[in-house]
């Protein structure tokens, strides 16, 4: 199972950066705004073509690129019901404190569990390959995370039901 | 002299689309190829098995060479699409190394953009496979085909 791990984080890798040229760049709309283009659309020579990058049906990563903006949507591995409700739960806490995060979205894509968008900004304030090791180490994480959150789920319902089983 | 209106329609007219300067999407020749043959794809994969190793390469490269990537019409390319996913498959992770060193730059931007429209139609199975390609792939073309996969308005 793990054997695809591997070259699916570095094919993200790569392609993340590869998207990750970002520029400055004012609204052509409205005098001295500046937008991420990737939300906007305000025109489509700003877009670049968006890539969904796979590991199998349900684990995949779509990235958006524009010229001053990239977003990255990742749909993280749910494989019952149980790992549904932690992934839900847990990115929503994530999401509720999404500027902690800086490049973190507030709201997913649809079809996707989380989504970041990074822009010109950030990639000028922060070194880009260390953006891009942030997002390749949070898909790492989270799978781990969510799994053994749910080891812990059931071990702990398991001690609940000896100690509730006991009394009979 | 202007009539007096309650009227708050004129305010959602989006008055930017008259602007002269605005991007329109060239037109630009569909000619170009139309895609691969069909036939002569698995007639190529299918025969004899002892040469497999160049009938793999032959076809791959009839498939990429034919991408009908500036073509409008969407049936054709899904056509080609199906027709290059299922050479990319049949292909053996041992042979990918050998057959992407053999091929042109063009033609690896052009495998570049279908490996990724293939992950976009994951299957049983064909995203590991893909991952193998796109790994080699940019073993060979570098960030630059990565790029050009993202910046080409030719999709595939």
């Amino acid at each position: 199972m793990s054997a695809t791990l591997r070259p699916y984080l570095t094919a993200v890798r790569h392609t993340l950066t590869a998207a990750m040229c970002l520029d400055n760049f004012s609204s052509q709309v409205v005098e001295r705004h500046n937008k991420p283009e990737v939300e906007v659309r305000s025109s489509k020579e700003l877009l670049l073509t968006p890539v969904v990058i796979s590991r199998n049906e349900k684990e995949k990563v779509f990235i958006e690129a524009s010229i001053n903006s990239v977003r990255i949507s990742i749909a993280v591995k749910q494989a019952d019901e149980i790992e549904k409700i932690l992934c839900k739960k847990f990115m929503r806490f994530m999401m509720m404190r999404a500027e902690n995060f800086i490049v973190l979205r507030r709201k997913p894509i649809d079809g996707y569990d989380i989504s970041f968008l990074i822009t010109n900004f950030h990639t000028e304030q922060m070194y880009k390959h260390k953006l891009v090791d942030f997002v390749i180490h949070f898909m790492e994480e989270i799978d781990k995370e969510i799994s053994e959150m749910k080891l812990a789920v059931n071990a702990r319902a398991r001690i609940v039901s000896e100690e509730f089983l006991k009394r009979f | 002299m202007a009539k007096n209106t309650f009227s708050s329609a004129f305010r959602k007219i989006d008055v930017d689309q008259y602007n002269e300067d605005n991007f329109k999407e060239d037109e630009g020749d569909q000619s170009g190829p139309t895609g691969p043959n069909e036939n002569e794809i698995i007639t190529l994969l299918n025969q004899y098995p002892f040469l497999k190793f160049i009938n793999n390469s032959e076809a791959l490269r009839a498939v990429l060479t034919n991408a009908p990537l500036g073509s409008k019409n969407q049936q054709i390319k899904d056509q080609a699409l199906n027709i290059t996913l299922r050479v990319l498959l049949s292909i053996k992770g041992s042979q990918i190394d050998d057959i992407v060193q053999s091929l042109d730059p063009e033609l690896i931007d052009v495998l570049m953009k279908y490996v990724y429209r293939g992950f976009e139609i994951p299957s049983e199975g064909s995203s590991g496979h893909l991952l193998l390609w796109h790994e080699k792939a940019y073993s060979v073309g570098g960030v630059g085909c990565i790029v050009r996969v993202l910046s080409d308005s030719k999709r595939a």
